[in-house]
């Protein structure tokens, strides 16, 4: 407990000071059941191959989405996919976070395209354009859900978690 | 909606838990909390501070103890007023030092279900936000230590104290942990609109027209005329746990909210989305209480709003005329969303003797 709310303090003033002296760059980070926790900048997300995909948005038109796919960036994290998707792996779960708090959940299994056969995408463009603020710089695409709702907008962190 | 009433067994099997640790609340009563189904469990009560009827009881006497302030004058209910949802009618509040506080004072009602305390959402856990009124030099302005001494020297707080702690002294950590468990007990469900979710209310027509107005989201192309209160304000609980620029100033510079805590500049003027419960009673509104009545709030989201760059998306996008700027109801759209706005008054929550002061009326036997 003393420890947990020390880190919790440290982790206080650290933002605080850095809130202070200088901007933080916008990423995006991938941690809990990892391997490698990342951080990503947009920069290192455009060094990655890039996947288009065609969806329509609550608009309910057609757009183009380009961007990584999300398993592309798991395997880089080292998240169990593939073959290690199996036993207790398979209570896995995702939660995916935005700026604003907006917190949507997938199962570890429903990102995997070996398992689902879907393709969700992390975009950073729309239509060749940078995605606006409010909904970039980083957004999920999930092209053949109905409902955009986890299309997550200003997404920010990613965590894998085990069901306890 | 049928709300069933939810008595959360888990509490028994975390009194019993922390009685394993700590032998000493072996004897007491595990408090029970009741609320509708619809309100979900999606909340956590730490495991060393399950809730107790002794307990609760001894935060309720701490909540309206002014002997907790430095100048015996000043306690949690004097800006937190159970007959104003627990908040007050002051613009900024004052404490101890007579000078304004920085924001308004929030309501305390279903804060079971809140992570991120404060408009900022800087403190998570009511045990932990507890010690920032107590100790700010603008509110009751004293150490832990010395509240902890003071009611040390009473007659009537330390058998108290150790009843539900056990231990000889009291310490601060016990009164953050006695006031959080009171805190967690005031749940407010039982307003006119929870009475319609269950079926025993029969909405006016102005309050079902604001009620379709605030929870839908405007579509003039399709004819749908919307609000869109709800994406934000929306839920049983009438709030979502996330943070808006919702446009009240071109560049927060006073006070940049969220920013403050997170350091990034697409936070600037971001504050925590507050529940709508009660929402009549607390005037004025906003953080630092701009608004005086709700007029004025429905003024400011239909034509009055800022765009700064990290304006909500939502807010920026919604009109109910086509290409249009603004929100554009019309008066009569505004009025019926204040009616709506009305039916979240819970007077039974405001009312119930559970939540009222403990203390005798003339001088308590200290
Ligand atoms: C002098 C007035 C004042 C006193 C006294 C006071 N508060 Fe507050 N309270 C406020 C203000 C102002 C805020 C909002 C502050 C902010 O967001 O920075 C607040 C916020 C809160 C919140 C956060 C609610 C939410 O939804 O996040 C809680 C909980 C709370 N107070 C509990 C208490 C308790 C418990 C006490 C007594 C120990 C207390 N307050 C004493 C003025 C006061
Ligand atoms: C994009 C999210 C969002 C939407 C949509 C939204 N609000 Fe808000 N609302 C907020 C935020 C954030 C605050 C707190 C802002 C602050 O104090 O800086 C707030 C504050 C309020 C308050 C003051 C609460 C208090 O305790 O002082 C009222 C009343 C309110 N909103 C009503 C409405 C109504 C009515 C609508 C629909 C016309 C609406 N809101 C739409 C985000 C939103």
């Amino acid at each position: 407990m003393k420890i947990l709310r020390l880190i919790h303090t440290c982790f206080f003033i650290g933002c605080v000071l850095v809130g202070n002296f200088s901007v933080v760059a916008q990423t995006l980070s991938i941690t809990g059941e990892v391997k490698t926790p990342l951080t990503l900048s947009i920069n290192d997300l455009k060094a990655m191959p890039q996947t288009q995909v065609k969806a329509k948005d609550r608009d309910g038109k057609e757009h183009e989405y380009g961007g990584v796919r999300l398993v592309d960036l798991f395997q880089k994290a080292g998240v169990t996919l593939g073959g290690e998707l199996r036993g207790e792996n398979l209570t896995k779960y995702v939660i995916a976070r935005a700026a604003d708090g907006y917190e949507v959940l997938f199962s570890l299994a429903e990102i995997d395209e070996e398992f689902s056969g879907r393709t969700i995408l992390l975009a950073h463009t729309v239509d060749g354009q940078a995605l606006p603020q409010g909904i970039g710089p980083f957004r999920l695409v999930v092209p053949d859900e109905r409902r955009p709702a986890r299309w997550i907008r200003e997404i920010k962190t990613i965590e894998i978690r085990f069901a306890k | 909606m049928k709300i069933l009433r939810v008595i959360v067994s888990l509490l028994v099997f975390l009194g019993g838990l922390a009685a394993l640790k700590a032998p000493h609340v072996a004897h007491l009563r595990p408090y029970s909390l009741v609320y509708p189904s619809s309100f979900g469990s999606r909340f956590t009560i730490p495991e060393n501070n399950p809730l107790t009827e002794e307990g609760v009881a001894l935060g309720r006497m701490l909540f309206y103890e002014p002997l907790l302030s430095k100048t015996n004058t000043v306690s949690c209910s004097s800006c937190h007023q159970q007959s104003l949802a627990f908040s007050d009618n002051r613009r900024l509040s004052i404490g101890v030092s007579g000078k304004p506080t920085r924001r308004n004072s929030m309501s305390l009602a279903n804060l079971l279900w809140v992570k991120n305390l404060f408009w900022d959402g800087r403190v998570s856990g009511l045990e932990a936000q507890a010690a920032f009124p107590l100790t700010h030099p603008h509110e009751m302005g004293q150490s832990l230590e010395i509240s902890a001494k003071k009611l040390s020297k009473t007659r009537l707080y330390p058998p108290l104290f150790k009843e539900v702690f056990g231990g000889a002294t009291i310490t601060g950590d016990q009164i953050t942990q006695a006031l959080s468990q009171f805190e967690r007990t005031l749940i407010s469900a039982n307003s006119p609109y929870d009475r319609y979710l269950e079926g025993k209310y029969q909405l006016s027509a102005t309050e079902k027209r604001g009620l379709e107005l605030f929870m839908r989201g405007p579509a003039p192309e399709r004819g749908v005329r919307g609000a869109n209160c709800a994406h934000c304000h929306g839920g049983v609980k009438l709030f979502q746990e996330v943070f808006h620029n919702n446009g009240l100033d071109s560049i927060a510079v006073q006070d940049k909210g969220r920013q403050e805590i997170t350091g990034e500049a697409s936070d600037n003027g971001r504050f925590r989305v507050p529940t709508l419960r009660n929402i009549a009673l607390t005037a004025p509104y906003m953080h630092d209480g701009r608004f005086a009545t709700l007029e004025e709030v429905l003024d400011h989201y239909n034509e009055r709003m800022f765009h700064p760059s990290n304006l909500s998306h939502e807010l920026r996008t919604a009109t109910n005329v086509e290409g249009g700027k603004t929100l554009g109801l019309t008066s009569a759209e505004k009025k019926d969303i204040i009616a709506f706005l009305h039916l979240l008054t819970d007077s039974t929550f405001i009312t119930n003797p559970a939540f009222a002061n403990p203390h005798p009326k003339n001088k308590p036997i200290r």
